[in-house]
């Protein structure tokens, strides 16, 4: 079975006024399906180029990145954006949700995206179900929610398109201990439950639900 | 659609900025169609005035180049006239249509004793022609010799009656006329204006003012063929020399097509000055949309990374300057109707050109621009906003 992301030689160096900048420098990884991995390291080390790349949001300068064995090299926006859509759920570390939409269409709007359609209530409810938010929530804004709730509200609606890959930058770093706990111990269930998951982060104790953990030092793949 | 609802909901949520922008566009296309409605009704006016015209070619003595007619060597105080022969060969060549020769001069009149002197057009023409030429409100066209016609605005003015009676000349020297009837508004015309004159008979004028078949004008009804080939004709028959021209030829339909073109050409001016509020309208609603862009750059990242195509980023921006753009020309469009009745009411003292084809096309017209100001007014912005890259948009605070 192909694995759900591998990374092959990949180089990405920003060019600079003031000189050219390696940011990764020749990572060669995979990730199977059904992993629970956490990617560390100190500031600057790459690990946002890292987390970019696997979401398909960048292109690397060298070496190859493949999303379930296909190269994603030549694929053009258009299709780099559907296989974000519809292969990658996205959680970051701000929520990022959209404040003029409610609960249930923040949750939606991936799937409105890939079927062009409106909003599918009941596949939403489901997902906010599995992600344990009170239903009474639903049609507030996500202004009204708290941090811990916004963040269930994310990971819902990363899930909504049934991704291969989940991809999670800093989840519970905006967010105290008791419900950064939480969040991670609903990532665990997901894992659990069949999902893929990759967390970046700089916490020790959110690497501590991960079953691996890969140390990013100067650009390189240290462990 | 989810991008359309995003677009009405920001509108919504930044209403007083999104109010100002419609402003400018209501103000841009009230302008725009109420200097249109206003400039068709201007055209509507001067041809409810030019409605008598009708198909005629109108013959005057050459006045100009310092050639005359008549012996004349140029001087202003030579009296111009056409000659029996000339028009007999007006006739000829206008055939089968009528030519009318006119007398016309004005004098001195009383009407009823002790009223005061009043000075009033006068002309004559065969009294076969005259229901050719003109209508009656009231009283018969038969005016015997001593009879006269007298026109609407003169009999209201003068408070005439069938049967009034006009002395003519300084002391009523010329002669007393009867009034046998009163002559229907002309309005504005090019051959004789009898709202404010008296129409006698030939006999009655040659013998009042010694004059014998030199005429003043021929006026020719062309019923049969159209204007510019009479005008043509005539020309080729009596100005054969190009440094001795006898007479000077008006074709009325093509004066009226220079006249409509004239006030075509305003129209457009005057609806292209409102135009220019309607750019700045579109300078207003570009600076918004650029506002809106630029406020919600991390939301267009998280978009676009969660899956959003730049297609529908652009579509999102469109569809916001879609709204205010619709909602202002359909508002604008409704005031400028308004605004039309107020102009048309104060100006021309009627509404009843605002109904018409023109003024419906002069609305829409402007709410049309307004709408394509707005649009191309939001794809730049939109554009922008699409194209932007997804990792900075993300980074935006």
């Amino acid at each position: 079975m192909e694995p759900v992301i591998k990374f092959e030689d990949v180089v990405k160096v920003y060019p600079l006024k003031s000189g050219d900048v390696t940011a990764l420098d020749h990572v060669s990884f995979a990730v199977e399906k059904g992993e629970f991995i956490s990617i560390m390291g100190p500031s600057g080390s790459g690990k946002s180029t890292l987390l970019t790349l696997m979401g398909c949001l960048d292109s690397p300068t060298s070496g190859n990145i493949f999303m379930g064995g296909i190269p994603v090299r030549n694929m053009s926006d258009v299709e780099l954006t559907n296989l974000r859509r519809d292969r990658i759920g996205f959680i970051f570390q701000y929520f990022n949700l959209f404040p003029l939409l409610n609960i249930i269409e923040n949750v939606s709007f991936p799937e409105m995206l890939k079927s062009g359609r409106g909003v599918k209530e009941d596949r939403a409810r489901e997902v906010l179900r599995a992600v344990q938010l009170d239903e009474s929530l639903y049609t507030h804004t996500p202004l009204e929610l708290s941090g811990g709730q916004q963040q269930r509200v994310a990971i819902a609606r990363a899930l909504i398109n049934n991704p291969d890959i989940l991809l999670c930058d800093e989840p519970t770093g905006n967010l105290d201990s008791k419900t950064g706990a939480s969040i991670m111990e609903l990532m665990t269930e997901l894992n659990r439950n069949g999902s893929t998951i990759i967390v970046v982060t700089h916490d020790s104790n959110v690497a501590k639900y991960t079953s691996r953990t890969i140390q990013i030092v100067d650009g390189c793949i240290a462990s | 659609m989810i991008f359309w609802e995003i677009a009405k909901r920001n509108i919504r949520i930044h209403l007083l900025r999104s109010t100002l922008a419609m402003l400018g566009i209501v103000i841009g296309v009230v302008a725009i169609a109420s200097m249109g409605i206003l400039g068709n009704s201007l055209v509507s006016t001067v041809s409810e005035s030019l409605k008598s015209v009708g198909d005629s070619v109108i013959v005057t003595p050459y006045s100009g180049g310092g050639g005359g007619f008549g012996g004349g060597g140029g001087s202003s105080s030579v009296s111009l006239k056409i000659t029996e022969q000339n028009f007999q060969q007006i006739k000829r060549v206008s055939a089968p249509n009528t030519a009318i020769p006119v007398y016309s001069t004005s004098d001195h009149m009383k009407i009823g004793v002790g009223s005061d002197d009043i000075v009033a057009a006068i002309y004559a023409l065969p009294s076969d022609d005259v229901p050719d030429m003109m209508k009656l409100q009231s009283g018969g066209y038969n005016n015997g010799n001593s009879g006269c016609l007298v026109g609407a605005t003169f009999a209201k003015d003068h408070n005439i009656k069938v049967g009034s009676r006009i002395a003519i000349g300084t002391d009523g020297s010329k002669g007393t006329l009867r009034v046998t009837g009163i002559i229907e508004e002309r309005g504005m015309s090019f051959d004789i204006s009898t709202d404010s004159a008296l129409v006698v008979t030939p006999e009655w004028f040659e013998n009042a003012y010694d004059r014998n078949k030199d005429y003043d004008e021929v006026v020719v009804k062309v019923m049969d063929g159209d204007t510019a080939t009479v005008k043509t004709n005539i020309e080729k028959q009596l100005n054969k020399r190009k440094d001795n021209k006898v007479v000077s030829v008006m074709d009325s339909k093509a004066t009226l097509a220079t006249i409509y073109a004239t006030f075509g050409t305003v129209t457009t001016f005057v609806t292209a000055i409102g135009g220019i509020s309607m750019l700045v309208a579109g300078v207003s609603i570009f600076n918004i949309m650029m506002m809106s862009v630029n406020e919600r750059i991390k939301e267009i990242g998280i978009m676009r990374s969660i899956g959003t195509q730049k297609k529908e980023v652009m579509r999102m921006f469109i569809y916001e300057a879609a709204i205010i753009g619709v909602v202002g020309s359909v508002i604008g469009g409704i005031l400028s109707v308004l605004a039309g009745y107020a102009i048309s009411a104060l100006m021309f003292k009627t509404t009843k050109y605002l109904l018409t084809v023109a003024n419906a096309l002069s609305v829409t017209e402007g709410v049309t621009f307004g709408i394509v100001i707005c649009l191309v007014c939001g794809i730049y912005p939109a554009w922008k906003a699409a194209n932007m890259n997804p990792i900075d948009a993300l980074r935006h605070e």
